[in-house]
């Protein structure tokens, strides 16, 4: 076991599948000679020439649309977008194109692309701070996954560079620097559709995605010093969504609350609690608790940003409010 | 230049592209086909000139216009009718209908039903030439209404940047739905939008053979040169309706009389008249012979099954 970064994994992950795959290129923003405005990409183009590491215009349109014809055509485009946000500037490209093309033209072609999107409230404001995940869970066709370990960072994006479809890949931005272990193994590759359970317990289910995680584990710690022992699973990918992982664990638990830094409305909860209320509706012995970011955009300053991004302290109270 | 038998080609998939057409829009008005058809009368010289020029491992981006794209790049007609009415045996499977016609083996990447949509695909698939090192080309049509979305500007300069060798040909008809051109557009030539991109390129009569084939050639040869770019603009006309079923109120009888008399297609059979390359009787053979492929394609197309309702819910990932 090594410890490493989250950033690190990142890159690693870049690196190991660029060396391996010479159609693998990466190209956004000031990638190139900046490194990436998050100095993940550092280095990459004087390993990989400036054909394969890029900086590209402003132009969210061309570039991200450019992906899908790189990758219909022999490409594995990685494209990081500065801001998750900005998948809102590539819809039609994000959602029409890179997760229809295949769809719509019968299955013709496979669309290997991945989009780095860096994600999450850090002091940046309602267009540099959304988890806009939930947006993208809608939309058929594209490969969600939200890694919240150093671990994942790396065995996700691996295997999100080697998928045949396109992958929307969000990085909160208040993990790059968050610690983790990784194995030795050479090739540690992370499957998409496959939830982790972080921590194994029957009083209680708690989903945590992303930046939640380890907010979540501090929660699960001190319910445990009170008698509590909860049961925390990371789905680590959206789509697929590990629907088993989360229907056999309130089966055992009867109770869940599910942590994101979505919206509330629809949030990725609103569609656990409906697929529950399908399948399993007679194991809830208690209704299902959201705790996630009100309908509002995220404010900058930090009071106030504060008082809205979901934290161990509501976490927390949701957790026992089910509890008692 | 274009040798005799490049240019009866070029005559032989124009009559079938019109001929084609004529016996869609009454298989629609007869209500035998469903489909949403956005005809291309008028502007098959620019479309069939244009593909000419193109190796079999070109890529190309066509537009929501017509038939002719595909009768040009070699589709079987068949198969694009099995598209048009949901039957087995189309290109995709009953999910894109007409409007998303593909065949990658000829370098078909199939069409984005958002206009402009294309812009960055194309671009893409230009990055991927340079990367693997080919000499491929890639073929992106348009109409000048579409030149107006954000997508044709960042691509053209995206691939002026980058020196992609993608060329971006503007079908100028004039007409974008109900909207005229000058209506909607800043410049009065799209061609000119070039400038903006220090890219070359030219407007031209788009509805004049050897015009959109030497432009377009000079733009092909610029870009498997590894030089970039080209944007070109052809001048021609929507002879028909926006789609078929348009009440066409918007414009003028007067104006629609002047363009058929710029029909390209009586316009170029007489050139090879007086050019000896076609005589009355061999003109008569070639629209003999496209009325017959076309029935016999219609005949296959009648005899194919509808699709499965199922399939619907195949072909998503990969
Ligand atoms: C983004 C987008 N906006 C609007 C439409 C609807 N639409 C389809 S064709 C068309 C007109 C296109 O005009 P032009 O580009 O000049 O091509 P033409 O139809 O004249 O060949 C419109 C508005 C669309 N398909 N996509």
């Amino acid at each position: 076991m090594r410890t490493i970064t989250y950033a690190q994994g990142i890159k690693e992950a870049l690196e190991e599948e660029m060396r391996r795959d010479p159609t693998v290129v990466l190209y956004g923003e000031d990638v190139a000679n900046f490194g990436g405005i998050f100095r993940i990409t550092s280095g990459l183009q004087e390993e990989f020439g400036a054909e394969r590491v890029f900086d590209t215009p402003i132009s969210e349109n061309a570039f991200v649309g450019a992906a899908v014809g790189a990758a219909i055509t022999g490409l594995r485009p990685v494209v990081e977008l500065q801001f998750a946000d900005f998948l809102f500037t590539t819809a039609d490209e994000i959602v029409l194109k890179a997760g229809m093309w295949r769809y719509v033209h019968g299955g013709a072609f496979k669309v290997p692309m991945v989009v780095r999107c860096p994600s999450g409230a850090a002091g940046v404001g309602p267009e540099h701070g959304q988890c806009p995940e939930a947006f993208f869970m809608h939309s058929p066709g594209l490969r969600i996954v939200s890694p919240a370990t150093p671990a994942d960072a790396k065995g996700l994006l691996k295997s999100a560079i080697r998928d045949d479809n396109p992958v929307l890949y969000f990085e909160h931005k208040l993990l790059y620097a968050t610690k983790g272990e990784i194995p030795d193994d050479e090739d540690y590759l992370v499957p998409l559709g496959k939830a982790a359970i972080r921590r194994e317990g029957d009083a209680l289910t708690l989903v945590a995605i992303s930046a939640m995680v380890p907010k979540a584990m501090k929660v699960a710690e001190r319910l445990a010093q009170e008698g509590h022992n909860i049961e925390v699973i990371d789905p680590r990918s959206l789509n697929p969504f590990d629907r088993p992982a989360i229907i056999e664990s309130v089966k055992k638990t009867g109770k869940i609350v599910v942590a994101e830094e979505s919206y509330k409305t629809l949030g990725v909860g609103a569609e656990i609690g409906a697929m529950l209320m399908e399948e399993v509706l007679e194991y809830l012995d208690r209704p299902l608790r959201r705790v996630a970011m009100p309908d509002v955009p995220i404010p900058t300053a930090a009071a106030l940003e504060k008082f809205v991004i979901p934290n161990e302290e509501k976490i927390y109270q949701a957790c026992r409010e089910l509890l008692s | 230049m274009m040798d005799k038998k490049l240019k009866l080609d070029i005559y032989k998939k124009i009559i079938l592209s019109r001929r084609l057409e004529e016996r869609i829009a009454e298989l629609i008005k007869a209500g035998q086909v469903g489909g949403f058809m956005h005809p291309g009368v008028g502007q098959e010289a620019l479309q069939v000139a244009a593909i000419a020029t193109l190796r079999p491992d070109d890529y190309m981006m066509y537009a929501h216009r017509g038939v002719a794209y595909w009768v040009a790049r070699g589709i079987p007609i068949e198969r694009v009718l099995c598209d048009l009415s949901g039957r087995e045996g189309g290109t995709n499977r009953g999910k894109g209908g007409v409007m998303h016609v593909v065949f990658p083996e000829l370098g078909v990447l199939g069409e984005s039903g958002t206009l402009g949509g294309c812009f960055p695909i194309a671009a893409g698939a230009g990055m991927s030439i340079k990367v693997k090192h080919e000499d491929k080309v890639v073929l992106c049509f348009f109409g000048d209404g579409t030149s107006n979305r954000g997508t044709f500007h960042e691509s053209l300069n995206f691939c002026a940047v980058r020196k992609l060798p993608v060329i971006f040909l503007c079908e100028n008809n004039g007409w974008a739905v109900s909207v005229p051109t000058e209506q909607s557009t800043s410049v009065k030539d799209i061609a000119d939008r070039r400038h903006g991109y220090g890219v070359p390129g030219k407007t031209i009569d788009g509805n004049d053979v050897e015009q959109v084939y030497d432009a377009v050639s000079e733009a092909v040869a610029y870009a498997r040169a590894g030089k970039g770019p080209s944007l070109i603009e052809g001048k021609t006309y929507r002879l028909w309706g926006h789609w078929i079923g348009d009440p066409d109120t918007y414009r003028s009888r007067e104006e629609v009389e002047k363009h058929w008399r710029r029909d390209p297609l009586p316009i170029y059979e007489n050139k090879l008249i007086e050019e000896k390359l076609l005589s009355e009787a061999a003109k008569a053979e070639i629209d003999k012979d496209a009325r017959a492929q076309i029935d016999r394609a219609i005949a296959f197309m009648e005899k194919q099954p509808f699709m499965k309702p199922e399939t619907a819910l195949e072909d998503l990932y990969a």
